[in-house]
């Protein structure tokens, strides 16, 4: 093998490569994805209540709602907006106060509120608003609350917020999508325009083309793996260790393209099988995702090895005595994969040769 | 334009397409997957509050509140209550003393321990604090001194919540044939590229035979599909006349867009590049039925929109001709727009 001739292919991967639609997709879609499932998990899938508020005067209730951290409070300019924002269902209830309400309330008078109610809100998110809003309506009208509440916590678990479960899904798409498919489809559009044929008659061996197509994978990989964990403030405290498992989870990833690039025929062929198996890719951290599913069930996937030292390093703060499992089983699986992609070459440099 | 002509090119891209076993099977196989994650996905929503109880003596207030949004299940210990809590049996474990009525009539405060388990999210928390405090408000008979009136806005949907599974029915139903744009789009954008398209046409086929014939490729294969998956996952239940005719019509959009998309593109790639952002684009206003209120009323410019809420309306709320025919309409006027637009694009690629 030639260090050289695979520093040539890979200048020329870079080089045309770029250009290519999935070089970009694969730069653009995990930062988009990144954004949109911040946006999605970070602020849709909280089970806070949704409380709107249009208040035609100045009431102390209007602050207490929007400042609350135990629901998503938002005040309205007017009455239609908040009864338009309840119909669309962007709230679970939305109060109307009238323009003298604490006024009222502190001279003993019994004020008039309107309230809507989303349909399709759930009960115990109406109940729980009304409770709040009666709450709050007290505070202000100066009730003393009849009970102490003394609370305990009990057990070891601890609630992972939204922002920590999404982290190994947008992980997991940054490293994935461009060391799988950058490689693969390099792979195949050079088979199927039969430059790799042309390829083949040079001094560069198939093993030169597959390293430096490879390459590629693992260098806008890990690229877009650290980009990613930056934009979401998630390097944690052994940054190089992070990188070094970044790259390795590339390794994998462009090695798997690789394969995929190597046994595929035609690039139909390779978005259909990415159609139907890319969700494989993505099971683990759906795991992550719902905390309800065993956790056992990540280890199955192949892809689990890659994210979970991540996740290990950047949330929780681990060395590498931490992941070496993960870490070891990993390499396993790189060795496993270019094993395969080595029976493959032979077949492809036989079938190009006789071509 | 030659009816037997047409036939014979329909059941050759068709042959064509199933006779490449691996296509097919992945085909067949992706459909599968989106079945199989339907019925992981939740059948059921859980509206109430999981809450145990240890009382003594029991309030009548809490009585009163059961069913409205809470579940309270008595229990005969305070270490039974803890385990059910421990075990996620209950959200919260409220302990009440044995003189809280006396407490409570004599104006005196009334301690509650109320356990919660270490995952339990804060808003939960305090919701359940929330929740005590106003109980006790009530029991002690403060009432409050607001009249407030409430409205619901929408079908009430108390007691028949539409489950996750069924809310993302019209995503994965309008996902399956979105992909068939990029599929449809490929297969003209080969045809261009091979040049094939063009030696057709100096057969016996015309144009508009030729146009017709991908169209009906186009349509049967994204209509197949996606009634394959909706007739699996039950979602012909309600209203499956209308449900069918909306599939049929978003196959035909969809057959109008690919036409538009293959004869952009020069080679599979680039009809990719285009297709994807379309493909993205089309699937927003299936965010608007997932998670109801993050999309605004810009999303109706968006052709699938009609197509998503039609399915949404009819399938999840059993709704009639009554009240979707409009989406209907504007579904079919873009059908008419795209197709059009489609062919004459094609058209201009191919002369």
């Amino acid at each position: 093998m030639s260090l050289r001739r695979v520093g040539i292919l890979l200048g020329k991967e870079f080089r045309y490569g770029s250009k290519s639609f999935i070089f970009i997709i694969a730069i653009i879609m995990p930062l988009v994805l990144s954004l949109v499932l911040t946006l999605v998990f970070g602020n849709l899938f909280s089970e806070k209540p949704r409380l709107g508020v249009s208040d035609e005067g100045d009431s102390r209730i209007t602050n207490l709602i929007t400042e609350s951290d135990s629901m998503v409070g938002r005040e309205y300019d007017s009455p239609e907006k908040l009864r338009k924002a309840v119909e669309d269902g962007a709230l679970d209830m939305g109060i109307v106060l009238p323009s003298d309400f604490d006024s009222l309330l502190e001279q003993g008078q019994i004020p008039e509120i309107t309230a809507y109610v989303w349909g399709e809100s759930l009960a115990k998110q109406r109940i729980v608003l009304r409770a709040t809003i009666d709450n709050m309506i007290r505070d202000v009208a100066g009730q003393e609350v009849p009970v102490e509440i003394v609370t305990t916590t009990l057990g070891d678990d601890e609630s992972i917020p939204w922002d920590d479960r999404i982290l190994p899904i947008i992980v997991l798409m940054a490293i994935v999508f461009g060391g799988i498919m950058v490689p693969a489809t390099s792979l195949v559009d050079e088979k199927q325009k039969r430059t790799l044929s042309a390829l083949a008659i040079t001094p560069a061996s198939l093993a030169e083309i597959f390293l430096s197509k490879g390459l590629v994978g693992v260098v806008i990989s890990t690229f877009m793996g650290v980009l990613i964990l930056v934009l979401n403030q998630a390097f944690g405290a052994q940054p190089l260790l992070l990188v070094g498992m970044l790259a390795l989870g590339a390794v994998m990833a462009s090695a798997f393209g690789i394969m995929l690039g190597a046994f595929i025929k035609d690039i139909t062929s390779l978005f259909a099988i990415n159609k139907a198996i890319g969700i494989l890719y993505y099971a683990p951290a759906f795991v992550y995702l719902f905390p309800d599913i065993p956790q056992w069930v990540g280890r199955i996937f192949p892809t689990y090895y890659i994210v979970q030292p991540v996740v290990e390093i950047s949330q929780q703060g681990g060395t590498w005595s931490d992941v070496a499992p993960e870490a070891f089983i990993l390499i396993g699986l790189i060795l496993v994969v270019i094993g395969i992609i080595g029976a493959l070459a032979r077949r492809t440099a036989q079938r190009e040769a006789l071509a | 334009m030659s009816w037997p002509i047409i036939r014979a090119l329909v059941a050759k891209d068709l042959t064509l397409f199933f006779r490449n076993r691996f296509f097919a099977f992945i085909s067949v196989l992706g459909i599968v997957f989106y079945i199989g994650i339907y019925f992981f996905m939740p059948s059921s929503v859980d509206e109430a509050l999981d809450i145990g109880l240890y009382a003594p003596v029991l309030p009548p207030i809490f009585e009163q509140v059961q069913g409205e949004g809470l579940s309270i299940e008595l229990v005969d210990s305070v270490e039974t209550l803890e385990e059910g809590v421990t075990e996620g049996c209950y959200l919260a474990g409220i302990a009440l003393p044995p003189d809280i009525m006396e407490k409570l009539a004599t104006g005196s405060k009334v301690t509650v321990d109320v356990y919660f388990a270490a995952d339990t999210p804060q808003e939960l928390k305090d919701a359940v604090t929330s929740l005590i405090e106003e109980l006790a408000y009530m029991q002690s008979g403060q009432m409050l001194a607001v009249d407030i009136s409430e409205e619901i806005i929408g079908p009430d949907m108390l007691g028949r919540q539409i489950p996750p599974r069924d809310r993302i029915l019209p995503f994965f139903a309008i996902f399956i044939i979105l992909t068939e744009t990029l599929g449809l789009s490929s297969l003209i954008s080969e045809e261009i590229e091979s040049r094939t398209a063009q030696a057709l046409l100096i057969t016996p086929m015309t144009i508009k035979g030729l146009f017709l014939a991908k169209g009906i490729t186009g349509v049967s294969l994204a209509f197949g599909q996606a009634l394959l998956f909706m007739l699996a996952t039950g979602g012909l239940n309600q209203q499956p006349l209308i449900i069918l005719l909306t599939l049929l019509l978003a196959s035909l959009l969809v057959t109008g867009i690919g036409f538009l998309l293959g004869s952009a593109g020069k080679d599979l790639m680039s009809v990719m590049a285009w297709g994807l952002p379309a493909m993205i684009i089309l699937a927003v206003p299936a965010f608007g039925v997932m998670f109801p209120g993050t999309v605004s009323d810009w999303v109706k410019v968006i052709p699938s929109y009609y197509l998503v809420d039609t399915v949404h309306l009819s399938a999840n709320f059993g709704l009639g001709w009554g009240d979707v025919w409009q989406n209907l309409l504007i579904l079919l006027g873009f059908d008419i727009a795209f197709f059009g637009l489609g062919i004459i694009a094609l058209r201009r690629k191919l002369t």
